[in-house]
């Protein structure tokens, strides 16, 4: 073939355009029962025509994130447990639809898969689910990166993905997608939160120096811990990025001890940020003074599995977190309280995100009647809701983003600790008005950022 | 760039290298005697850290430094009768598959024993604190604890872990008593004979393979030191053997397989590389530069790579006609 058989006349042109502003100028509303026909999107509805639906939990099972995998699955497995037969946060969530007899009457099942902590399997064990398996709706992950590439893929696929642990602006900015749908806070929001106390306690003249996992996330919880702390007056000396799961930081500590300046702060997650902060403590970093002041250490996001591997080095370091065991509002109490029955330990942070998001998904399908995407992600758009953990909190429309209240976490001494879980205490519940901010913000991806169609166009 | 800030940088640079320096020793120690191709050190490394965890909590740091080290030149042992001995013969591909697997199922193994993440390893208390060295006139508050060097260089004071200074001397001590071990002693002399031609030794009736077996342990014992040693420092998780692995391997190929003193001279390559890379990233004040340098310092230990094989295919020490 020429190539020039395949340009388009002009009249070519003429014919698609005209087509192109038939098809957008036709009434596209999916109101309930307006759109008689629900139309073939993803595994609807050959996903749902028999007696169960299945879930898709895509979590990393191997790889750095293991541990937070496991508790997540954990999560998971009560969700579904109190879907089908009632409990947990069915007992306190406001507006509830569910019913405690399964979603729209068909009993939930599940099925696994294992994310390893790399997008490209994540994607795969994803696309098993949803091409063999048929689930209805997935969850998972642990890692902003593995996220990221979910939410893309649902919307390809036309199946709604419900992020578990993913901290990093992207997923609720630029990468925001129609699809995919975030409980947990972001680093942005961490930086609202974490600003103002560090100014009030370490005061507001102070010269940081940043440590930054190389990728996505690391890139963005640097940018928002700058900008926060460079508004309460401090000076950015530094940034240095590091390697992913470098087990030695020792040149990167020795340039901080070199530098001027007084604050080090860490945007490491999981190993990276035991490891940093444990070789932080080894340098004498924590008893060192730097412009007559006390060294100090900041880790922007904490979470429990982090600080028990971190030991007793935590204790005093502040940081950010989207739940805690110690929370005593009615839904995470519920919640706790159900996991620690079934498991004999306390949730972490990623096992009650994982939890609520099951929840949330179902919540939204029994309100609309229906499992077609459309529906579901209509029902979720703009949802408030009480009883999933402190306060209300908001599903907002424009970037899928949930907004509630966080928390800015203290790690403890060992001496101040009543088990061997009691690892952080809350310093401060920060409303959910406060970590609050516009969905078109640069930091989000600006004007430009789209969740893209209802439909996808496969 | 002060002429403490460079001091610093320099020991960082020496530690850093100790640690690659200590599990390349046993990488290239196997491969240059026995010819083996070991992937599976960095597991040996893992277990090593692992053990000493639990021995150092239940036993106390002293107990597991003597320990861990014996544990594992046993478990060499075990190791290379059992599974590596059928591989002499092989070729270099199927050695690195054998013991490739075995580093994936220790690494699993230990995964699911004691879970993904790290496991605290704190320093022993007379471990623990930072080394003051101390220039010329300096002013020294007595109220800081802990030992004191004089370094007439020195502007002021600076410091330095204690526990990392320890993990210098102990890899060069280390060093040392493997070459005299090799150079000075008759069973060293054997062994040297043995990689020449195994087969004439058998004729005069040496036996051979015992003296092999032990070698595969000695190995295993350095892997058990650097557990030990190199433990505290880079946390204990299942992932931080493969971790180290790779830039231990490539001192070994950088400084020529086989070759000791090739590891030794590549090991603090790679350190100070890393090292002063990091440093001038942080100190360079041009933004253009300070970016180029960023990013350098996360590649510094390949570039080096690259160009040590490219100006000589066989590593700086390298001999004709190994490994090709």
């Amino acid at each position: 073939m020429k190539l020039t058989d395949k340009h388009l006349t002009r009249r070519g042109l003429l014919k698609a355009g005209a087509a192109t502003s038939l098809v957008l100028a036709a009434p596209l509303h999916f109101v309930r029962g307006a759109w008689a026909q629900e139309k073939a999107i993803g595994t609807f509805p050959a996903g749902t025509s028999g007696s169960s639906v299945k879930y898709g939990f895509i979590v990393p099972q191997t790889g750095a994130y293991a541990d937070e995998g496991a508790d997540e699955l954990r999560a998971y497995q009560l969700a579904v447990k109190h879907l089908n037969g009632g409990g947990g946060m069915l007992e306190t969530m406001k507006p509830l639809s569910l019913k405690g007899n399964g979603v729209l009457g068909k009993k939930v099942e599940y099925v696994t898969g294992d994310t390893q902590t790399n997008p490209d399997a994540a994607r795969q064990a994803a696309q098993r689910a949803i091409e063999r398996d048929k689930v209805i709706m997935f969850s998972g992950g642990s890692s902003s990166a593995v996220a990221v590439a979910q939410q893309y893929l649902a919307q390809d696929k036309g199946v709604i993905f419900m992020d578990a642990l993913t901290h990093s602006n992207d997923t609720t900015g630029k990468d925001r997608r129609r699809y995919g749908f975030r409980h947990f806070f972001n680093a942005y929001q961490s930086g609202i939160a974490l600003g103002p106390i560090l100014a009030e306690r370490y005061g507001k003249d102070r010269r940081a120096f940043h440590l930054t996992a190389d990728y996505t996330w690391g890139h963005t919880q640097y940018e928002s811990i700058r900008d926060a702390t460079e508004k309460q007056g401090w000076t950015t000396v530094n940034n240095i990025m590091t390697p992913l799961g470098a087990p030695d930081f020792s040149q990167y500590l020795t340039a901080a001890i070199n530098s001027d300046a007084d604050v080090l702060i860490l945007n490491h997650y999981g190993k990276d940020m035991v490891n940093s902060l444990t070789q932080a403590v080894q340098f004498g970093m924590r008893d060192m003074q730097k412009n007559g002041r006390n060294i100090e250490v900041v880790v922007p996001l904490y979470s429990e599995l982090m600080a028990k591997g971190a030991g007793d080095n935590i204790a005093g370091v502040l940081g950010t977190a989207n739940f805690n065991e110690k929370l005593d509002d009615p839904g995470s109490a519920a919640f706790i309280k159900a996991f620690t029955d079934e498991y004999g330990f306390p949730p972490s942070q990623a096992a009650q995100t994982a939890y609520v998001q099951t929840l949330l998904y179902s919540n939204a399908v029994e309100q609309a009647g229906t499992f077609y995407p459309p529906e579901v992600i209509k029902a979720l758009e703009g949802a408030e809701i009480e009883g999933i953990g402190p306060g209300k909190a908001l599903y907002r429309a424009e970037d899928h983003q949930c907004f509630h209240d966080i928390l800015v976490v203290e790690g403890k001494a060992p001496s101040d600790r009543q088990n061997q879980y009691d690892l952080l205490k809350i310093v401060k519940q920060v409303p959910r008005e406060e970590v609050t901010y516009p969905a078109d913000i640069p930091a989000f991806g600006g004007k430009d950022a789209q969740l893209g169609a209802y439909e996808p166009s496969a | 760039m002060t002429i403490n800030s460079i001091f610093l940088m320099v020991l960082t640079g020496l530690q850093l290298g100790a640690i690659y320096a200590l599990i390349a020793l046993g990488l290239t120690l196997i491969f240059g005697t026995l010819g083996v191709v070991n992937f599976a050190h960095g597991a040996l490394y893992l277990i090593a850290a692992y053990c000493a965890v639990f021995a150092a909590q239940s036993l106390g740091f002293g107990l597991a430094i003597v320990l861990v080290p014996i544990i594992l030149f046993i478990f060499g042992i075990a190791m290379e009768r059992g599974l590596i001995r059928f591989f002499y013969q092989r070729p270099h591909t199927d050695q690195i598959l054998v013991t490739f697997g075995i580093a994936i199922v220790v690494e699993e193994v230990l995964k699911w024993m004691f879970g993904a993440n790290n496991i605290p390893f704190a320093l022993p208390s007379w471990g623990a604190g930072q080394v003051l060295f101390y220039g010329l006139g300096a002013n020294v508050p007595a109220a800081i604890p802990g030992i004191r060097v004089p370094m007439p260089f020195l502007e002021g004071f600076a410091f330095f872990p204690a526990w990392r200074l320890l993990l210098i001397i102990v890899t060069a001590v280390t060093i040392f008593a493997l070459f005299a071990l090799l150079q000075f002693t008759r069973f060293g002399l054997v062994l040297r004979a043995g990689m020449r031609d195994p087969e004439m030794l058998r004729f005069l009736g040496v036996n051979v393979t015992i003296r092999f077996s032990i070698l595969f342990g000695i190995g295993a014992m350095i892997a058990g030191i650097a557990g030990v040693f190199g433990g505290p420092v880079t946390q204990v998780s299942p992932t931080v053997g493969m971790a180290l692995l790779v830039p231990s391997f490539l001192v070994v190929v950088i400084g020529g397989m086989g070759s000791m003193l090739g590891a030794l001279v590549a090991a603090l390559l790679l350190g100070m590389a890393s090292s002063f890379t990091t440093g001038f990233a942080a100190a360079v004040g041009d933004p253009t530069a300070k970016m180029a340098l960023t990013a350098l310092q996360q590649i510094v230990v390949y570039l080096v790579a690259v160009v040590v094989l490219l100006i000589r295919p066989r590593g700086l020490f390298g001999k004709k006609g190994i490994f090709e």
